[in-house]
């Protein structure tokens, strides 16, 4: 089964998906007169800045078990099997935030909606596009990302790719042999390692916190 | 395999679920009490205030039973377990023999032991059948109302019957209302709320008797205040449903004590939810924390280790939320610290927003929280208690509860 998987390594924090998610759960579908709706549509991704201000998609991961809704007290959260989503039944929905308490991704809003009844506030979460995906259609946040940080396919495939971008970067090839005599992937590894260590030097030590 | 499961509140139905899940061939009796079909405690004030109706309580399919092959025993309340046979008998007399039993018996409204506490009108809300009770109560014409306890309970039947247009009193024995769930500034910000919707609320209140002639008419406060009322609601917490157990085979604190597995000291017999007395993370020592959640999560982890899968259980945490009377509260943990012992705490109030933030540490360790009106994000903070994430940040603490607040700015100087 095809799902959206995060590389936060590659998000420049552009914040496309949130527009386009955003005009996907639109009553219109199109960005310009999705501005103009009542109730307002919002966002189901939330684009945050990471550890270098870099952009983080925050995005519902759709657990297993899910602790949203486990802890929903009108059993209004439910799993739709076909595409394993966790989804929020609109009209069942109470709004007493039981799911903000139990998310640990605090991915979960809460606004009156396209979804809801009329002046009803309920609880707002990523629903993997579930409109768009009976059409045959990707997700919205996906079809939007130019960078790669957000892709929509087999989760074993991606790490699959993910594991050969690596080999290939660590294998000598004839044509790619630096100066060192090393893969240039050793530089990037190298890279990746210096910033960790940068980043450790700068949290502080355990004992250090009271100085 | 014969499972017997007690109780069909919701530990006891994420129990059979899971049980039916990981064992087809198991057989498994639920012995319910109550017969209304499985539902939504939580939910039963607003039966009483009447923003849902009561058909939408159950929490699962009209043919729930039948589809997981389950046979329930309806209307039928445990006198007593036969320890030495592995039996359970009912107050009807039929009796049921099990190789694992689970006590999902939840809690009971703790009594106010005051004289005409038994008075005709005198309510508690726990269950389905007390607020139809409460609604009955209504249709015969009450309109002053009295309700007991600043908790959670106190406060949803206060909100539910104004909103039915009685007149309300809320009388809570602190200073504060959730005395237990937050600190004195967050329960002063929901007091002044209260007031502001319309509720009258006397803090300091405690009542002595109820009088009346077969039905309340009059509650009397130990200062001898007289309250006029039709009706009265008792909201002073619950206490684990426990008296029907052989105490001397099974061991019994406040609750039923269980080990890690959620089993008790009578192996092959499990305890979860409202009933069970397990381990409270942040207070580090035995503790029943009588919540939803950590009913539906015990249950779960109980059917797994009854159907032979070991499972441990780390614990629970005391935490809750409320949306009501146009303020949104949430609490985790420790808020109100013991003044001994390496604690710490930060806040920030936004006297505009009526935002308030409280973090308390113990050491490195986040261990309570309380947010007014800026919840959402509650969650993620929560699981870093729940999960005794350590924090050591370089920049001052008070940034963590700050409206701007971003993790970046924990790691760059």
């Amino acid at each position: 089964m095809k799902e959206v998987v995060v590389h936060p390594e590659r998000c420049v924090g552009c914040k496309q998906c949130m527009l386009a998610c955003t005009t996907a759960h639109s009553k219109t579908k199109s960005l310009l007169s999705a501005v103009l709706e009542e109730p307002k549509p919002h966002p189901r991704v939330h684009v945050g800045a990471g550890i270098y201000g870099e952009g983080f998609p925050n995005r519902c991961r759709h657990c297993d078990p899910a602790p949203c809704l486990q802890g929903c007290l009108p059993g209004a959260i439910y799993r739709y099997e076909r595409t394993q989503s966790v989804l929020i039944d609109p009209d069942r929905c109470i709004n007493c935030l039981s799911c903000a308490m139990a998310c640990p991704f605090g991915v979960i809003r809460y606004h009156q909606d396209a979804l809801s009844l009329p002046g009803k506030t309920i609880a707002i979460k990523c629903d993997n596009c579930m409109e768009r995906q009976a059409k045959g259609i990707i997700p919205a946040c996906v079809e939007s990302c130019m960078t790669g940080a957000l892709t929509f396919e087999e989760c074993n495939e991606s790490l699959r790719r993910k594991t050969k971008e690596v080999a290939r970067r660590m294998s000598l090839g004839a044509e790619e042999r630096t100066s060192s005599g090393r893969a240039p992937g050793f530089a990037l590894l190298t890279s990746l390692k210096q910033a960790q260590t940068a980043i450790n030097e700068r949290l502080p030590r355990r004992e250090a916190r009271h100085e | 395999m014969r499972h017997v499961v007690i109780g069909n509140g919701i530990s006891g139905i994420s129990a059979v679920e899971t049980i039916r899940n990981i064992d087809p061939q198991a057989r498994i009796t639920l012995i319910a009490g109550e017969s209304f079909p499985p539902y939504s405690r939580p939910m039963i004030s607003m039966v009483l205030e009447g923003a849902v109706r009561a058909d939408r309580l159950p929490l699962r399919p009209e043919k729930f039973y039948e589809s997981l092959q389950i046979e329930p025993v309806i209307g039928e309340w445990v006198g007593k377990i036969d320890t030495e046979n592995c039996l359970v008998e009912t107050d009807r007399g039929n009796r049921f023999a099990y190789d694992r039993l689970l006590i999902a018996t939840g809690a009971d409204p703790r009594p106010l032991k005051v004289p005409g506490a038994n008075l005709a009108n005198v309510f508690f809300m726990r269950t389905q059948a007390h607020v139809q009770a409460m609604l009955d109560a209504i249709s015969a014409g009450a309109r002053n109302a009295v309700v007991l306890g600043g908790g959670l309970v106190g406060l949803k039947a206060a909100y539910g019957l104004l909103h039915r247009g009685l007149n309300v009193k809320l009388l809570i024995r602190s200073g504060y209302p959730l005395s237990m769930q937050v600190d004195e500034f967050a329960g002063k910000i929901l007091l002044q709320k209260l007031v502001d919707r319309g509720l009258e609320v006397r803090v300091g209140a405690e009542p002595a008797a109820f009088e009346g002639n077969g039905k309340v008419k009059e509650a009397v406060l130990t200062d001898g205040t007289r309250l006029q009322c039709d009706m009265a609601v008792i909201g002073k917490g619950v206490n684990p449903a426990v008296s029907f157990l052989p105490r001397d085979k099974i061991k019994v604190d406040l609750g039923v004590v269980v080990d890690e597995h959620l089993e008790t000291s009578l192996p092959g017999v499990f305890a979860a939810g409202d009933v069970a007395e397990h381990f409270d993370i942040v207070r580090k020592t035995r503790w029943v924390n009588a919540l939803w959640p950590v009913a539906v999560e015990q249950g779960r982890l109980a059917g797994m280790n009854m159907a032979g899968r070991k499972v441990c259980y780390p614990g629970s945490l005391s935490r809750n939320v409320i949306r009501i009377f146009g303020t949104d509260v949430l609490t985790a943990g420790l808020v109100n610290p013991p003044a001994s012992g390496d604690f710490d705490s930060v806040f920030s109030y936004d006297g505009h927003a009526n935002t308030y933030r409280k973090l308390v540490f113990r050491g490195d360790n986040l261990v309570g929280l309380v947010m007014v009106n800026c919840v959402e994000q509650g969650g993620v903070l929560m699981s870093l208690i729940h999960n005794e994430i350590p924090i050591r940040i370089r920049a001052p603490r008070e940034r963590l509860v700050a409206p701007s607040f971003n993790y970046s700015q924990l790691m760059l100087k």
